[in-house]
This record gives C-alpha cells, structure tokens and sequence, in this order.
C-alpha cells in the first residue's frame, strides 16, 4: 500500500471549489427554503381547507421520499415538464428546496402550534386580527422554538448537498471523486474528501448544540 | 409528452427484487442501529469520562460527515486498508449502521435526559439501588417517550439506503436506474419508483403516530 | 426552650431522628444554619414557616437524598453514613411522599405500591401484590388498583404514593408539601389518610402549609425562617401563643387567627 498524498495538496483549488459550491447550495437552499416553509405552515394552519390540504400533500409526499430519487426525478423531468434546459446546479438546487421546504414546512408548524392557544386568544380580544395576532403575538415566539430545529436542518441540508453529485454538480463530493477516477490515489481522496466534510461539518454540528441550548425553552 | 409504462411492466420483478433488498438492508441496518445505538447512548450517559468522550466525538464526527461519504469510504477504502474487501451489501449495512447509530444515541440520550428528577428521587427513598432504577424507573419511561424518534429513525434508514445505489447495491434506486438508462424512459421509471418509495415510507410513519398516541402516557411522569 | 418538654409525646423513649447542629449549604447560600431538633417516636412533627427557609431541605437530608456539609443526623442514634450503599440501607427505613406524588407512570397503581418491596426487599410479585392491596384498601383505594397514574386524580395519585412509602414499613413517615400541587376538594381526602396513620401511632415528619392540619394533628411544630428553627412547641404553643417575634409574623401573614 503506497499513499501519495501530494494528489490532495496538487487539486486543492479545484477541492476548495468544490468546498465553496457546497456552500453555496446550502445557503441558497436556505435562502429559498426558510420563507417556503414559512408559507407552507401558514397555509396549513389557515381556515382555507384547499390550502390546508394542498400544503399537507405537499410536505408529506416530499418528507416520505429518497432525497437522491428527488435529485434524479428532477433531473429528468424537469426539462420535459417546462421546456427548459436547466443547468445541473439549478437542478439539483432544486430538489434541496423542494426537500428542505416540506422539512421547514413541518418546523414552522410545530413551533407555532407550540404557542399556547390563550396567547394567540388573549392578542385577539384586545382587537388584534388573527393575522395581526400572528405576527405579533405568535410568531415572535414561535422563532425561539423553531431556531435550533432549523439549526439542526441546515446541518443536514449541509450534508445532503452531496447527493446532487450524481448529476454531476461540482460540489465537493463530485469533485473529490473525480479526482479520485482520473488520478487513481482511491484511499487518499477518499479520506480527503471525509477529511474536508469533518473540517466544516464539526464546528457546524457544534454550534447546533450552543444554539439548542441556548434557545433550550424551559416550560 | 407521451408516456409508455411498459418497460416497468416487464421488469416489475426485477424492481420489486430490489424493493426487497431495500427493506432487507434497511431491517438489517435498523436493528443493527438500535442495538450499537442504544449501547453508545447508555454510555454517555452512565458511563465513565473515558468512555464518554470517545462515544461523543464518535457521533458528532457521524453528524459531520455526509452518508454518500461513509458509503463510499467504507465500499472502495477500507478495502486498501485492510484488504479485505465486502460485497456491497454488507459494506452498505456497516457503513449505514455505524452512521445511523449515531443518531439513536442521541435519542436514547434525549429520552433518559427527559425523565425527571423527581422520579429518580421518589426511587432512591424507596431504597432502590442506582442500577436498578434506571433498569426499572428510567428506561421504560424512556423508551416509551423515545417511541416517535425510533419511527422517524426508521424511515430515515430506509431513504438512506437509497443512497447505496453509488456503490452499486441492488435496491430499489440502483434498480430504477437500470432500468431507467435501458429503456430510456426515465420520468415514468423514476415516477413510479417514487410511488414506490411513498407507500412504504407514508403509512409507516402514520402507524408509529398512532401506537404511541396509544402508550404516550406510560411514559409521562 | 420550651418549658412542655416533659408533656411532649414519645419523650419516654430515645428519639428516632436526631438533627444536632445540622448545616447546609448550596456554593455559598446557607440553606441550613445549624438545626437542633429531636423527633420522637409515635410523634408527628409539621414544618412551618415561608417559602425557602429549608424545611423541605432538612427533610431530604433526613432520608440522605442530599449530604449534610455540618453537624450530623441521626436515625435511631446512629448518624446517616456517607457510603451509598449504606445509606440505601436506612433509606429503607423511611418512607418519603412528595409533592408531586412522583409516581410511575409506566405502572400501575397496585405495582407502584408492589414496586418497592418487590425490588429491594427481594420479595415474590405475588406476596408484594396482596400487601399492595391490603394497603390501597387501607387509603380507600382498592377498586382504582389497576388504573394509572394518567388515570387517576391527583389526591388519588398522592393516596397511592403514600401507600407506596408504607408498603416498605417505614419507622418513619417524611411528607415534603403533600397537599401542596392539590385541588382544594382533594386536599381533604389525602389530609384524612394522613390522621388515620397519626393516630395508629406512626411517626411523621410533615413539611406543609395547612395550618389548620398542623393545629390539630401535630404533636410538635417547628418553625423555620432563613435556615433556621426560629421557635419549636407544641401547637398550642405555636399557634395560640408563640414566643418569637417571626412566628407570629409569619402566622400573621397567612391571615391565621386561631
């Protein structure tokens, strides 16, 4: 077993491309996927039956399926259904956010039922509407409850970006397994590419804890 | 945008072949998780700092790093390590246990962290030793409120297997795939494989809602 | 200290719980400021005074759930040891209700009460079960054997708890705030289980706010302010006539007028 090493140092760039396109996903993941689910909730928990329905079809039928079917499902049908060439990226950018909204969707509904129902009583019998009610009665409160949910959410977002590697998206899982197709040095990419993940997910993973404690809510 | 079924109907063995492999790994996985998963959790919370220390940087590396990553690492790596080298199953079933466990720790963790004190006390006047109060006062009310997380953990297992199909296991997804690229008929392949998917995952995490709904308060001090 | 000491219940015999110069502390705070109390046998003891002044403190040192920092307990002239295993031991020997009943909600009431016997005491289910229902017949309680605790009300839950602590056969009976987390209606049902024991002679040491209790039931009051025994008698003393300044502060407080 001969290791070369220097195969990790020589791709750095690309490596670190790779590092920032994951990045990148998962914070414009979040950028879409945070006021979806806000809405998603809301239409679940509003008075409209269609809505109501519509928002539970749509966060159980994402929940209950394979992120990694969702990314090839995508990928196939989303150039037939709208007759437009996506880009890989975009594609599979878009599977996160279908993902991720149906989680955040769940997240949101949670933490706003988990105001008690005489708070959101008590804004409306000053005169509040429910919607006014909402906003400034419930949702404010709601947030420390859903923060280190969506903590733990945006980790594990962090980590499924490596699925859309399978449609060729040039984060860091794709790039480190081409890498290791073309120069051959299997256990030193490998081990690199875990290597990279562990360095960013760790701090990731331990500031979810800070978060939960520090927004731990104390009936 | 025409559709043509008939590629999955002349290979509807050979997917559920797959759909079969796919619960087997994921029971495999599942049980394997439960078991190493529960022993890690008793462990940081009982044990000593010499063992807590090394479960708890073990789970949280497990929370770092991606699964596609495990997988791939424990199929074509290890191999180079040790020389011994697995069929894709079994690499999938050990690299999928050791990740999942990670996260059934957590839960039991959770679970014992959420009983209160005050049992604990009521126990100790009893005279009960410490041994057996977590035998028979902390556990069982653990377990039971543990009940809806071992649920999701279970349909996490099974869309986790999913993932096997980069090194090439049999399930469902890899199986789908074939498929998919033989018949150059992808949406409706991968359409009904997500059918698939849903009817297993769906009504299995409706059934661990309504048992514990049915057990909740065994486990509510 | 108090010139009754000779009318005083069980003073005949040696006490089963000795507090001598008893200290406390959490960090700093000074929990416990040197506690010298005796409880007599066949004697109930209510523990008065406000919010904080260490009454509940003082009883969970009594059973060692917490370790003394100064002074010493001790239970039939033997002080509390330090050895965990030991102290399981005397633990056995003293039955505890708290004021969140704390019972165990994965069992049933009769296997609540079966629960302790069965576990320390080595006891079979079988035997363990009938003392069970002899004693939830005993607080009238009987037909709710195989309910819940989900299913049962609070002075219900709080009946089973105490018959739970007697199924150990304790010398000694510890009441931390028993009717403190009760609806008004219940408070009576559990009160009523509580004079039955008195009167068959158990000792009891009862931390509590009901007064009214305290007046008719208890041999001997102490009561408690900022970690100390501001005043100890019996409760004509305590409650008709007391000397120190803080008790009748205090009993003014709560609108007490005899």
């Amino acid at each position: 077993m001969n290791l070369d090493w220097s195969v990790v140092w020589d791709h750095r760039n690309e490596l670190l491309h790779g590092a920032l396109l994951t990045v990148l996903l998962t914070v414009l993941t979040m950028l879409v996927a945070v006021p979806a689910g806000i809405v998603l909730a809301l239409m679940r928990l509003s008075n409209s039956k269609p809505l109501a329905l519509a928002s539970q079809w749509f966060v159980e039928f994402f929940r209950n399926l394979p992120l990694i079917l969702v990314v090839y499902w995508a990928f196939y049908v989303m150039p037939v259904l709208l007759h437009i060439q996506f880009s890989a990226f975009t594609t599979g950018l878009v599977a996160l956010c279908l993902n991720v909204s149906a989680y955040n969707a769940e997240t949101f509904r949670a933490g706003i039922n988990s105001i008690r129902k005489g708070q959101l009583e008590a804004a409306m019998s000053v005169g509040m509407s429910r919607w006014q009610a909402m906003r400034q009665v419930v949702i404010p409160q709601a947030w420390r409850r859903v923060l280190p949910v969506l903590a733990s959410t945006w980790v594990s977002l962090f980590k499924d970006t490596s699925l859309v590697s399978v449609i060729a998206v040039g984060e860091l899982a794709h790039v480190a397994l081409q890498i290791r197709s073309q120069s051959f040095r299997v256990l030193e990419m490998l081990t690199a590419m875990a290597a990279i993940y562990w360095l960013m997910g760790y701090p990731q993973a331990k500031l979810v804890d800070w978060v939960q404690k520090k927004f731990e809510v104390k009936e | 945008m025409e559709l043509d079924f008939s590629p999955l109907l002349e290979s509807w063995q050979y997917l559920l072949g797959g759909l079969g492999i796919t619960l087997l790994l994921s029971l495999m996985t599942a049980a394997g998780a439960l078991v190493l998963g529960t022993a890690l959790g008793l462990g940081r919370v009982y044990g000593a700092a010499w063992l807590r220390v090394p479960i708890v940087f073990y789970i949280d590396t497990q929370r770092a790093i991606p699964v596609l990553v495990i997988l791939v690492w424990f199929y074509f790596a290890v191999p180079i390590l040790t020389g011994i080298s697995f069929h894709p199953f079994w690499a999938a079933w050990m690299a999928l246990t050791l990740h999942i466990a990670a996260y059934v720790a957590e839960i039991v963790r959770a679970g014992i962290e959420s009983i209160r004190p005050g049992q604990v006390r009521a126990a100790l006047a009893l005279g009960m030793s410490r041994t057996q109060i977590v035998r028979k006062v902390v556990l069982p009310q653990a377990l039971v409120r543990m009940l809806p997380a071992f649920g999701s953990i279970l349909s996490i297992t099974i869309k986790d297997t999913a993932i096997a199909t980069v090194i090439a296991v049999p399930e469902l997804m890899k199986r789908a795939e074939t498929i998919a690229g033989q018949s150059y008929r992808p949406i409706e392949v991968f359409t009904v494989v997500a059918l698939i998917y849903f009817l297993i995952l769906f009504p299995g995490t409706r059934l661990i809602d309504r048992l514990y709904k049915r057990v909740a308060h065994l486990g509510r001090s | 200290m108090t010139s009754s000491a000779n009318a005083r219940k069980g003073s005949g015999q040696p006490p089963v719980v000795v507090y001598d110069k008893v200290r406390k502390l959490y960090g700093s705070f000074v929990a416990l400021d040197g506690i010298d109390v005796q409880v007599n046998k066949g004697e109930v003891m209510c523990l008065i005074g406000p919010s904080g002044s260490g009454k509940s403190t003082l009883l969970r040192c009594t059973n060692a759930l917490e370790t003394i920092d100064g002074g010493r307990v001790l239970i039939d002239g033997v002080p509390l040891p330090t050895d965990e295993r030991a102290a399981r031991k005397v633990r056995q020997k003293m039955g505890m209700v708290f004021q969140n009943f704390e019972l165990f909600p994965h069992k049933s009431a009769l296997d609540n009460v079966a629960i302790g016997p069965v576990t320390v005491l080595g006891m079979s289910e079988a035997a363990a079960r009938e003392g069970a229902m002899a004693l939830l017949q005993k607080v009238g309680l009987a037909d709710k054997a195989h309910n819940f605790p989900s299913g049962l009300s609070g002075g219900q839950q709080q009946r089973v708890a105490i018959a739970r602590a007697l199924a150990m056969e304790p010398e000694v009976m510890l009441f931390d705030e028993p009717t403190s987390a009760l609806d008004p209606e219940t408070i009576g049902e559990v009160l009523g289980v509580m004079k039955r024991l008195a009167d068959e002679g158990m000792t009891m040491v009862v931390v509590t706010h009901e007064m009214a209790f305290a007046r008719r039931v208890a041999n001997w009051v102490v009561v408690f302010d900022h970690g100390k025994v501001v005043e100890q008698g019996p409760p004509e003393q305590i409650f008709d006539a007391p000397h120190a300044e803080r008790t009748r502060d205090f009993l003014g407080h709560l609108g007490w007028n005899g």
